[in-house]
């Protein structure tokens, strides 16, 4: 049994510098598309069209990129006939905007927050996500964030999938146990807009239709550093994509 | 003082006497308050009379009448039967009054309440006839009368529900103790003048060892009917679950005390036995008794077997104190015996106290709720604070937690355990370790049994149909239950006081007295005990020994137990200084908490369960669930048979059902009653092959035994 | 309908002249081949003889049972029964009933593996299955929807939101033991491990034993066969490949199959062949995911950490090669959407050694931890005969001793052109769960090997314009056998989509085959299952 123990000690530290430097290692982000300029607005038009979801918005040349309908499917990147620039990094959290300012966390919550991950419909990617974020490579006890399985003892209310309807009730009763002060989290692009399933009898698009969301995390699924990001932002210690 | 004291002896036996005739003359409700008044007044005057003779030390005699060639009958209230009786008249003016109140409740007019009222007052007289009776015959006919009355008030409800043979079986046992107990005198008075008990007393040194072992195996068995002690005490569960829950805290309360008081009256007081082989067998069954009780109690989950069965392990740790002080005073050390007794009385007053208000608070339940499974219960807090509040307390005072009583005399009963450091044979000294050892996880198990049956049957969701408003009816705490709450209280944190009483009946019998050992004056500020070293005394008042001796008035709130003159070795409990150091601390914490969280936001919500829609009573974890762990481990002992198991389907991949039922047959049963019943039967059948209606069989029967009979008549 | 024979072959490979002669004879079928040629469809005529059909196919034939199919056509409902001979290939029996119908005879009492498919076929459809022993609050949960929406009929419109927000507070669940003391713990579905998916359980227990673990899915139910009714091939294909994650490339492939059957595609070698690969990738990373949660699982905490280390780096190495994590994006109908480089290839493929090595080196440690061995060993056992009832596909019915792998069994793409083994066990508990995992993960890593090896150039993507028509797509998912069912109309819209998912089968019998079980084994026979609430939702 001690094999693990030295094992363990051989393979050394694997943990990411993440958020005091920049992880750069290969793969660890999809990127995302950034706005793009055009020779033509036609051309614009047509990169745009290429978006099945219509996350491309066009303002005359320029081939704007609405970030949280963004389902990754890379049909303006790879083989694409009017590619998109395209940014490798992970950064993307954004302020919901939905009526309320955001307000972080206060202080003692900056190295001790604990967060209660629901799966409302979720396809199985971004709850994946969010799990390796327990794993050494990210580690996030080393910054203070816990996972834990009770609301009553959680700040932090992270929620994956489009809201399906048989999770609106036990949603709500999570968002409803948790004492104050707390923060919501949408964490991929079916919580934020419903993502390909959109708003049906069956999934009500988003989080937002149901409970007051804080802050945004866009992807399909978003990355665990992106996940990581929006985390440290509730509590203010990094910054939030301003849009 | 002694006028006195028999004034009042006539007048509990003329209330009596008023009692049932009354009680006989009128009917409904007035009976009932018939019972409740004469029965205070009754009690009252026990406790009053019992009190007295025990301050005082006189004990009024008095002859009844004579009967030539049989002796006189004669009543005498000495120091024993005075603590009995203080015990009993506690208890009965309570239980009494809950009868009034529980027949009040549920029956109206329609239930004849003149013969229970009857019977209740006989049962009183009886009882106390048993306590003072200082000879044989009156002593065994009130004991007679007290065992068929007893039988009449089990049985007394005669509903299609109730088990009647429960009261049978129990009549039964009675009446086999009773044979055991008569032969026991007959053996003791074979060489007295008379059968009264200061003759016996004198007889009994004249003894020879086998007729000692025989009066004490006698007397033992046939008291230990009573007490219920395994192996006789079977009768004792079913009878507890059939009777009726007036007479149920009477039947726990008052008549197991007889018991003790037999067996201490025939066999340490009258007829000791010398050497530690008796002893050593109270203790052994004692330990046994106790474990085997409190095993069944953990995992019973209707609450009057379980408490019967609590009952059958206070009952153990009882006789087992019994048997350490016969072991400690026939190898000659007669302060420990002195100790152990103190411990064994001590715990019978408790036991008594608490028993009577759980067998209460159980009564009131089931009149609210309609049933006694701790299963169907829970969430009764909410709708009983008060009947919650005293049960609470007797959970804790039965489960040994201070300040409560339970806690002092179990305590006390270790101890005295312990002190067989002292005995010479190591035999005896490794039998009281493993009875110390079972004695031991008596107590832990007996935490587990009450932590369930409080937490099951209190807190919690409600988990059966009953409607919570008849609690509220009935849940309030009355008098009688807050009385025995405050006594279980004041008996836990006044042992000082209590001890000094209860020598009063020791001393006589151990020749040696407990108090000093127990409650040592030297804390008290006005008197040095001269008998230990002065440096000792300097150093424990440096430690703060006369701490709060001039504060609180009285004797020390220190009961300790003291070891050997040379190298004293103390070991000291307070529960007065508990109970201060826990108010105290509880102030100062409710003070720290609300001081600093004045600014907190106090959010209510309900209870989370996941994200279910309800959480519903099914979900909520059960009695059976919470015991099993111990039914699991002890399986040896429960021996389960899974009589089904059975597994329902609608069709071959669907289930719609598991039953599964299970059935045991207690201990004491499978080891003892069954092949005694077996092996009884066994004869009987080979006896019926003598019955084959031949003739001339019979008459050579006739023959034959003639014949033996004159071959005897030779021989001898 | 040739395929060839392997030789771990778990059955013989049967007459299929004989059983087509058989059905036409003994019950009546008129069998025809269907449009895409891929199935032998069998009408029946004699709606009542339907279960005995079932069972002569499922018990006496000793087919397998695929699932239930149910169509909404303009004037009859369309049932079909997809039953996979082995080795043979695939059969369907097609039920035409009037749009009137209000009762069809269940075959769940000789097929219990359709159990499931009727109960969500009458919750969202509305049809009843006569002596079904229990049809209602499966899909659709009681409290918060009412009776008789059936979602999935042509007249339900989903654009509108179900007035149903509201829950109904009398239901009960259906508890099962019959005991005084008997009590269920409720878990989920914001489940009490920590992150999981919204799956809730009533474990019943007297006290010592869990008797009996209910299931309740569809916490994740969205509706995605309806959702791709009226969308064009390249929407539904986005749908296809996000309804679950983790198995992602294998549903987007038996789609773009079953499209390719309809449009009649020629896919090009090189795209076949890098469908293998990415299949196997995902295979790979799977595995390992699933190796982590069972370390989890039984608290051994480094080898768990070192299992999640390594499942991270296998998808940060498939965003490096293909540009996601998961996968998403890449297949297409008529191939993949790019093409990679050759030093992507070896890249990938030094990842994907070093992964192996890993891997081995992780499974050897584990058998010399008896700790962690005594935890898995008889936890959870399926024994063959059980396993054979239920269906259970995929790993876990390999454990148990079923040997079917779809890649064998009908291969597509070019499975039958590589070497490769399945492995299977006997035991049927969670050590040969485990073992069987680790093992289909070297083979995939073998597999990847020999097709960068022998990597053709060529073009990746050819046209495929798929107009109306209906075809069976199917493929070897991570679990276990997916199969995707498509009509498309003549515009190329997606008529009716239907999925069938290997979660869906390995749940009934995950939680028909755990019973009895100690309360502190349950999250380690459910680790050892690997199964999927979202995949099964849908």
């Amino acid at each position: 049994m001690s094999f693990w123990f030295w094992n363990g000690l051989r393979r050394g530290i694997q943990t990411t510098s993440y958020p005091k430097a920049m992880e750069l290692e290969a793969g660890v982000s999809p990127g995302r598309p950034l706005a793009t300029s055009f020779t033509s607005s036609a051309d614009a038009e047509r990169a745009a069209a290429q978006c099945p979801v219509g996350a491309i918005v066009v303002r005359d040349r320029l081939a704007d990129v609405e970030l949280g309908r963004c389902i990754h499917c890379q049909r303006c990147h790879f083989g694409a006939r009017y590619p998109l620039d395209w940014n490798y990094d992970y950064e993307w959290t954004k302020a919901s905007g939905g009526g309320h300012d955001f307000r972080p966390l206060p202080k003692p919550y900056r190295n001790s927050l604990h967060v209660i991950v629901v799966d409302a419909g979720d396809c199985g990617a971004c709850l994946h996500e969010v799990k390796q974020l327990n794993n050494p490579l990210y580690n996030v006890h080393r910054l203070g964030i816990f996972f834990t399985p009770t609301p009553r003892a959680a700040d932090v209310l992270l929620v994956v999938g489009p809201v399906s309807e048989n999770m609106r009730v036990p949603l709500q009763k999570t968002y409803e146990a948790m004492p104050d002060p707390k923060r919501i989290l949408a964490v991929g692009a079916c919580a934020i807009t419903g993502g390909v399933f959109g708003r049906t009898a069956m999934s009500a698009g988003g989080i937002s239709s149901i409970l007051p969301v804080d802050l945004e995390v866009p992807g399909d699924p978003p990355p665990p550093l992106a996940v990581l990001h929006g985390l440290l932002a509730v509590t203010g210690r990094k910054d939030l994509v301003v849009c | 003082m002694s006028g006195l004291i028999q004034g009042l002896l006539l007048l509990f036996f003329v209330a009596c006497a008023c009692g049932i005739v009354l009680s006989a003359a009128f009917r409904g409700k007035a009976t009932l308050r018939i019972i409740a008044a004469l029965s205070t007044v009754c009690s009252v005057a026990l406790m009053l009379s019992s009190a007295l003779a025990l301050v005082s030390g006189e004990g009024p005699e008095a002859r009844l009448w004579i009967l030539n060639g049989f002796g006189s009958f004669t009543l005498q209230l000495d120091a024993l039967s005075s603590i009995f009786l203080f015990i009993c008249g506690l208890v009965y003016l309570p239980a009494s009054l809950f009868v009034a109140r529980y027949l009040a409740h549920l029956f109206h007019d329609r239930y004849p309440a003149r013969r229970f009222g009857v019977l209740h007052f006989s049962l009183m007289g009886s009882v106390a006839l048993v306590l003072v009776a200082h000879d044989a015959y009156s002593f065994l006919i009130s004991w007679e009368c007290m065992s068929i009355l007893c039988y009449f008030l089990v049985n007394y409800e005669q509903n299609p529900s109730t088990d009647t043979r429960a009261g049978y079986i129990m009549l039964a046992m009675s009446e086999a103790g009773f044979l055991c107990i008569v032969l026991a005198f007959l053996i003791a008075g074979r060489t007295a003048t008379d059968f009264s008990f200061p003759a016996l007393a004198a007889a009994a040194v004249h003894l020879s060892r086998p007729a000692l072992w025989g009066v004490f195996l006698l007397g033992f068995l046939g008291f230990g009917v009573k007490a219920g002690i395994v192996p006789v005490n079977f009768w004792l569960p079913r009878c507890y679950t059939a009777a009726p829950p007036a007479f149920v805290p009477i039947l726990a309360g008052v008549t197991l005390n007889l018991g003790f008081y037999g067996i201490l009256r025939l066999n340490v007081d009258l007829v000791p036995t010398h050497g530690w082989g008796t002893g050593l067998v109270a203790l052994i069954v004692g330990s046994v008794t106790a474990l085997v009780g409190i095993l069944y109690a953990t995992t019973e989950n209707d609450m009057k077997t379980m408490l019967a069965h609590s009952s059958i392990e206070n009952a153990g740790i009882i006789v087992a104190g019994i048997g350490a002080s016969m072991i400690f005073r026939g190898s000659g050390f007669a302060v420990p015996a002195a100790i152990a007794l103190t411990a064994a009385l001590y715990h019978t007053a408790n036991h008594s106290v608490y028993k009577t208000l759980l067998f209460q608070g159980t009564g009131e339940i089931e009149a609210a709720t309609g049933t006694r499974e701790m299963d169907r219960l829970g969430g009764l807090a909410r709708f009983a604070p008060g009947l919650s509040a005293v049960f609470l307390v007797a959970c804790l005072s039965i489960s040994a937690v201070p300040p409560f009583n339970g806690f002092v005399s179990e305590w006390l009963t270790l101890q005295s355990l312990l002190r067989s450091a002292v005995l010479p044979s190591s035999f005896v000294k490794i039998v009281f370790a493993l009875c110390g050892a079972m004695l031991a996880l008596t107590a832990a198990l007996a935490v587990t049994c009450f932590v369930k049956t409080y937490a099951m049957s209190f807190l919690g969701i409600k988990r059966g149909a009953w409607e919570p408003n008849s609690v509220k009816v009935f849940g309030r705490s009355h008098f009688s239950s807050v009385y025995l709450a405050v006594a279980c209280l004041l008996l836990g944190v006044l042992p000082t006081f209590v001890v000094p009483v209860l020598n009063r009946a020791i001393e006589p019998i151990t020749t040696a007295s407990a108090t000093a050992s127990l409650v040592p004056p030297f804390f008290t500020a006005t008197e040095a005990n001269h008998q230990l070293p002065p440096a000792f005394l300097e150093d424990f008042h440096n430690l703060g020994a006369q701490t709060g001796s001039k504060i609180v008035p009285g004797r020390g709130l220190v009961l300790l137990v003291r070891g050997a003159e040379q190298n004293p070795v103390i070991f000291a409990m307070s529960p007065s200084y508990s109970i201060v150091a826990l108010a105290l601390l509880l102030l100062l914490t409710w003070f720290i908490v609300t001081r600093a969280t004045r600014a907190r936001i106090v959010a209510r919500n309900e209870l989370w369960a996941g994200g279910i829609p309800r959480l519903l009573p099914e979900m909520s974890y059960t009695a059976t669930g919470f015991s099993n762990p111990v039914r699991v481990v002890f399986q040896a002992v429960f021996r389960p048979n899974i009589v089904e198991d059975t597994r329902e389907t609608v069709a071959v991949h669907f289930r719609t059902a598991i039953v599964r039922r299970r059935e045991e047959i207690h201990l004491v049963d499978r080891l003892f009653f069954h092949p005694i019943g077996d092996a009884v039967s066994w004869f009987a059948r080979l006896l019926a092959g003598m019955h084959h209606g031949k003739l001339n069989a019979y008459i050579a029967y006739t023959l034959g035994f003639l014949l033996l009979i004159l071959l005897l008549y030779r021989l001898t | 309908m040739t395929a060839t024979r392997t030789k771990d072959a778990a059955v013989e490979r049967l007459d299929w002249d004989a059983l087509i002669a058989d059905l036409q004879q003994r019950f009546q079928c008129d069998v025809a081949a269907t449009d895409s040629g891929a199935i032998a469809s069998a009408q029946i005529n004699d709606i009542s003889s339907l279960p005995a059909l079932c069972r002569f196919l499922f018990w006496d034939v000793g087919c397998g049972f695929g699932g239930l199919i149910v169509e909404e056509g303009p004037q009859s409902w369309e049932l079909r029964y997809i039953f996979l001979a082995h080795f043979s290939g695939w059969l369907e029996i097609l039920v035409r009933l009037p749009l009137t119908t209000t009762s069809i005879p269940s075959i769940s009492a000789e097929v219990h593996a359709a159990d499931w498919h009727e109960r969500e076929a009458e919750d969202l459809f509305g049809l009843q299955f006569e002596q079904h022993p229990r049809l209602g609050d499966f899909v659709l949960h009681d409290q918060f929807w009412g009776e008789g929406v059936a979602p999935f009929r042509k007249r339900f419109d989903i654009t509108k939101v179900h007035a149903n927000g509201q829950h109904n507070v009398s239901w009960r669940p259906l508890l099962v033991v019959r005991d005084p003391g008997a009590f269920a713990m409720p878990v989920g579905p914001v489940y009490e491990g920590g992150i999981g998916e919204s799956v809730h359980f009533m474990l019943e227990t007297v006290g010592e034993d869990v008797l009996r673990a209910v299931p309740r899915l569809f916490f994740n139910f969205r509706g995605v066969e309806k959702i791709a009714e009226g969308r064009n091939v390249a929407e539904a294909l986005l749908l296809a490949e996000r309804f679950a994650a983790k198995s992602s490339f294998a549903h987007s492939l038996a789609f773009c199959s079953s499209v390719e059957r309809i449009g009649g595609a020629n896919v090009p070698v090189r795209a076949k062949q890098l469908r293998i690969l990415l299949s196997e990738l995902e295979r790979l990373r799977h595995h390992t995911g699933v190796i982590t949660g069972i370390c989890e699982s039984t608290a051994l905490a480094v080898s768990a950490a070192h299992a999640a280390m390594l499942e991270e780096r296998l998808l940060r190495s498939s965003c490096a090669f293909t540009g996601h994590r998961y996968l998403f994006g890449l297949n297409t109908p008529g191939g993949l959407r790019r093409d990679f480089t050759e030093q992507q290839c070896h890249d990938l493929l030094d990842a994907v050694r070093k992964a192996e090595e890993q891997l081995r080196t992780l499974e050897d440690r584990l058998s010399f931890t008896s700790s962690f061995l005594d935890r898995l060993e008889e936890a959870g056992i399926v024994d063959l005969e059980r396993a054979r009832d239920l269906n259970l596909v995929g790993p876990v019915g390999r454990a148990s001793g079923r040997g079917h792998d779809l890649r064998k069994e009908c291969p597509y793409g070019l499975y039958d052109q590589y070497a490769f083994q399945v492995p299977r066990e006997k035991q049927g508990d969670g050590y040969a769960r485990l073992r069987v995992l680790f093992q289909e993960a070297y083979q995939s890593a073998h597999l990847i090997r020999q097709v960068i090896a022998s990597l053709e150039s060529g073009p990746v993507h050819e046209l495929c314009q798929p107009t109306r028509g209906v075809a069976l797509g199917w493929v070897e998912a991570p679990i276990g056998a997916a199969l995707h069912w498509l009509r498309l109309d003549e515009s190329g819209r997606v008529e009716r989509y239907r999925i069938i998912t290997p979660s869906f089968n390995n749940w009934l019998g995950f939680h028909v085959a755990v019973e009895d079980f100690a309360f502190q084994d349950f999250p380690i026979i459910l680790a050892t299952f690997g199964l999927s609430a979202t995949e099964c939702d849908r």
